[in-house]
């Protein structure tokens, strides 16, 4: 090969270099089609977040129509006091009753698991294979459980879940159901999707 | 050491991969044949980048056009409004959607100085026959997707230029009319024929396209290239059997033609940056309006790469043998490709390059461009009696070019071919004669028929940086317009963010009804009451900045004048008996028509709530939104094309060193 100086160290300096530059070209070309693929604008609108007014929940009942945010249903709860300290009893049969996975955001991350304790917001997908689980609000014994104090029960796959979304063991899923971002803009209005200002 | 130690067992393991493939499938074989041990003439000048560079194209054309059909819906319902969607909310869809159409013009644009090279070097000659019918079948189906994809954004254009050529078919005597209705799929061009195009385009044909040039290169690759001589290299081999005059196409071509492909690119993404729409020519104005089956807009050329053949189509004016002369146009306008197929037959010189054919042939290959280049010109023009008679006229040069071939090749007298190939380059001195010989030949004709007249329109400056003057533009249109023409395809917070206008204040004061920050701004009045109170449905305004220009905008806003002959009292001079209202009158104030016939606008001062200056200002800023909205993309699209620009020229620098170190030691 070096028989005419072919093999010369400009040579792979500039097979180098050109390459080099070239491979970023390549990467620079790649970034339109990659980032088509991102949310449009109209998706993006789609998915912004929805205003639901709460004054109208009964205290033990589930807000219906169920609202849906990015496609997602939204369980809101207005828990009862007796329900309300029912939750703390419930611990020795729950999977994370701390709620120290990050199923919840900040403000969520406590034994209620919402801001404020009556109302409870919750994306109404299981954590196991996304089946919507069926709310079951009332403190009763159940076929699946006789010492029940209400809470989401999966169809699917037979996943359990208290009044605050966390799960029973015993259940096919591992994780607590999810809670969505959302704020109070007014005492009455519940924002899902975005954490407020004073998130 | 060690780093060499682990180097040297990445190449190991490679080339172990390499072998083990290689027993089970010939890739050394393959690579040698058509890369390491092709042996290309060395002598290939500028003539021989633009195969390469359509092949650049073609990927660029497919990987862009797969993107495309993620976001594009192929209804005639929806297909405008998702070109639009691909150019404002999916995120870099613009980029993509002008690779595309932009490529569509790149492809013709080499493919045609690639059939150049081939009719001047005399590749089509004998051994390459194959070679060349393979590459005009390429062409012809390129054509026919060309025309397809044309279609797609389903614009006025696309329809009204489907309408014209699919009525072709309705030409054949006999079965025409029938056919017709068999090809679109409907008594009109409607979704269905939309439907069956979209899917020939997108799948059908590339197939195809992509068949052919396989068949294209291998045919290649089995004879050899030709090179500006034209003459075989083959016929001088060294004692290893490997052409004298030959070089290995890798890697000598390679960094050949990357500096080819470099500069394809800048001027590439200079359009698609910088002028997407190329002055209407390779996306039309008209195009950005929605098809309307009702109304043929004023002017319906085809895209400038068709031309030629369309003027062809509009030059056959003569009935013949009692059948129509539109008939004989499509007979015209497809034998005028069909004929190119049969010129290695044609051709009898006994020598292949132009530069050692005789006076005859060059005489006649320079009218062929000459009448080629005219044609295109004409067909982007509207008819004329002139006009049509300098089209007959080149109609008959192209012709003869091919006629008469056999005859001014057997008879003229050839130059003496070298033994070897020469290092000749095309020297200044000709580049400019030639050029300018071309120039004269194809502007005087043109210029003997006239250019057209057009009205008078008022100058306007526009500037999308003017955030202020945006900002009034919003305001009046959302104060004035809005209520009548939606702006259907743009989103208030896009908008509003463009402007620099806080969201909270758009929500609070420009939304109405239940409308969210992130909606299309489409809240018009329904298209039932529109009908009963006007006549016709108000149009969307959003695109309209693309369709008109800011004069003519600028100059239709402020002609209207009083005339009590017209429903609203109102006329407007650009714009002679529109059905819209003055509704910027109480700003405007009366304006009348003085001098009759001539009809000179003038204000009735003291009335109006602003004075003209002022007035004139505010329709300058309302023309400048409609400006912004039709592209709400363009500041950032040029912001990006100086990085993109940058990069190829300091690109360029890097791949003409290196093609100059490999063919240092060559020539």
């Amino acid at each position: 090969m070096s028989e005419d100086g072919t093999d010369s160290g400009r040579r792979r300096f500039l097979l180098g270099s050109t390459s080099v530059v070239g491979v970023a070209g390549v990467v620079g070309a790649a970034v339109p089609f990659v980032g088509s693929w991102s949310p449009s604008a109209k998706a993006r609108a789609a998915g912004a977040a929805v205003r639901v007014d709460i004054s109208s929940i009964e205290p033990g009942s589930i807000l219906g129509p169920i609202p849906a945010w990015r496609g997602r249903p939204i369980f809101v709860v207005r828990r009862t006091e007796e329900a309300l300290a029912a939750l703390a009893s419930q611990d020795p049969r729950l999977q994370d009753p701390e709620s120290t996975q990050p199923e919840q955001p900040e403000y969520a991350t406590n034994e209620y698991r919402s801001r404020r304790p009556e109302i409870l917001v919750l994306v109404g997908l299981c954590p196991h294979l996304f089946c919507s689980p069926t709310p079951h609000i009332e403190l009763r014994a159940e076929s699946w459980d006789e010492q029940w104090k209400g809470g989401f029960f999966c169809p699917c796959h037979g996943s359990r879940f208290d009044l605050a979304g966390r799960v029973y063991q015993g259940s096919p899923a591992s994780r607590n159901m999810q809670v969505p971002p959302y704020y109070y803009e007014s005492d009455s209005v519940l924002v899902i999707g975005e954490d407020g200002v004073n998130a | 050491m060690s780093t060499e130690n682990k180097s040297g067992w990445i190449v190991t393991a490679l080339a172990g991969l390499r072998d083990w493939t290689n027993d089970r499938l010939p890739i050394v074989a393959a690579w040698e044949r058509h890369m390491s041990k092709y042996y290309a003439p060395k002598n290939f000048n500028f003539w021989y980048f633009f195969g390469v560079l359509s092949l650049v194209v073609l990927v660029m054309q497919l990987l862009t056009g797969i993107w495309l059909t993620m976001n594009y819906t192929d209804s005639a319902e929806a297909a405008f409004a998702s070109v639009e969607y691909i150019m404002r909310d999916v995120e870099w869809g613009w980029l993509l959607r002008y690779m595309h159409s932009t490529g569509a013009s790149a492809f013709f644009i080499v493919v045609y100085l690639h059939m150049f090279r081939g009719l001047m070097y005399g590749s089509y000659k004998k051994p390459r026959e194959l070679v060349w019918v393979f590459g005009m079948a390429i062409y012809l189906v390129l054509v026919m997707e060309g025309f397809m994809g044309y279609v797609l954004p389903w614009g006025q254009m696309s329809y009204w230029g489907a309408n014209v050529i699919v009525s072709l078919v309705g030409a054949i005597p006999v079965i025409g009319e029938d056919l017709l209705v068999w090809v679109r799929g409907d008594y009109l061009i409607s979704g269905a024929t939309l439907n069956r195009f979209f899917a020939l385009h997108v799948v059908a044909l590339p197939i195809v396209l992509l068949a052919l040039v396989v068949l294209h290169l291998l045919a290649l690759h089995e004879v050899g290239s030709n090179n500006p001589d034209g003459i075989e290299i083959k016929k001088n081999k060294g004692p290893d059997g490997i052409p004298l005059d030959g070089v290995p196409f890798h890697p000598y071509y390679t960094v050949h033609d990357l500096v080819g492909i470099t500069v394809f690119l800048f001027v590439f993404c200079f359009v698609v940056f910088f002028m997407p729409e190329m002055g209407g020519y390779f996306l039309e104005h008209a195009n950005f309006q929605e098809a309307d089956a009702l109304k043929t807009p004023e002017h319906v050329p085809p895209v400038w790469y068709y031309t030629p053949f369309y003027s062809m189509l509009r030059a056959v004016t003569v009935p013949l043998f009692g059948i129509d002369a539109k008939f004989w146009g499509l007979i015209v306008m497809f034998g005028a490709i069909a004929i190119l197929f049969v010129v290695p037959w044609l051709d009898r010189s006994p020598v292949k390059s132009i530069r050692y054919k005789g006076w005859y042939s060059r005489i006649a290959l320079l009218a062929f461009t000459v009448a080629f280049i005219i044609l295109g010109v004409l067909g982007t023009q509207s008819v004329s009696p002139g006009r049509t008679l300098l089209a007959q006229a080149m109609t008959v040069v192209y012709f003869a070019f091919f006629f008469l071939m056999p005859w001014y090749t057997a008879k003229e007298q050839t130059f003496p071919e070298p033994a070897r190939v020469t290092g000749r380059w095309i020297t200044w001195k000709q580049i400019i004669i030639t050029l300018g010989l071309l120039a004269a030949l194809v502007i005087l004709p043109l210029k003997a028929v006239g250019a057209e007249s057009n009205v008078e329109l008022d100058h306007v400056e526009v500037n999308i940086e003017d955030q202020a003057s945006l900002q009034s533009g919003f305001k009046y249109y959302m104060n004035y317009c809005v209520a009548c023409h939606s702006l259907g395809y743009a989103r208030y917070e896009r908008t509003a963010n463009d402007l620099g206008i806080p969201t909270d204040l758009v929500t609070e004061n420009l939304i109405f009804g239940d409308h969210q920050i992130g909606d299309l701004m489409d809240n018009s009045m329904s298209t039932d009451n529109a009908k009963n109170w006007f006549g016709a449905s108000p149009p969307d305004l959003t695109l309209i900045g693309r369709v008109r220009s800011p004069e003519w905008l600028y100059t239709y806003l402020r002609s209207f004048y009083a005339d009590e002959s017209r429903p609203y009292g109102v006329n407007n001079k650009v714009f002679p008996n529109v059905g819209m209202p003055n509704v910027m009158h109480e700003l405007q104030g009366d304006v009348v028509c003085a001098g009759g016939e001539h009809c000179e606008l003038e204000h009735v001062s003291g009335t109006g709530s602003m004075t003209p200056e002022e007035f004139d200002k505010t329709v300058a800023d309302v023309v400048n939104f409609l400006y912004y909205v039709a592209e709400p993309i363009r500041a950032t699209r040029e912001y990006i094309g100086f990085f993109v620009l940058g990069f190829l020229a300091i690109l360029f620098v890097f791949t003409t060193l290196l093609n100059r170190e490999y063919w240092k030691g060559i020539h």
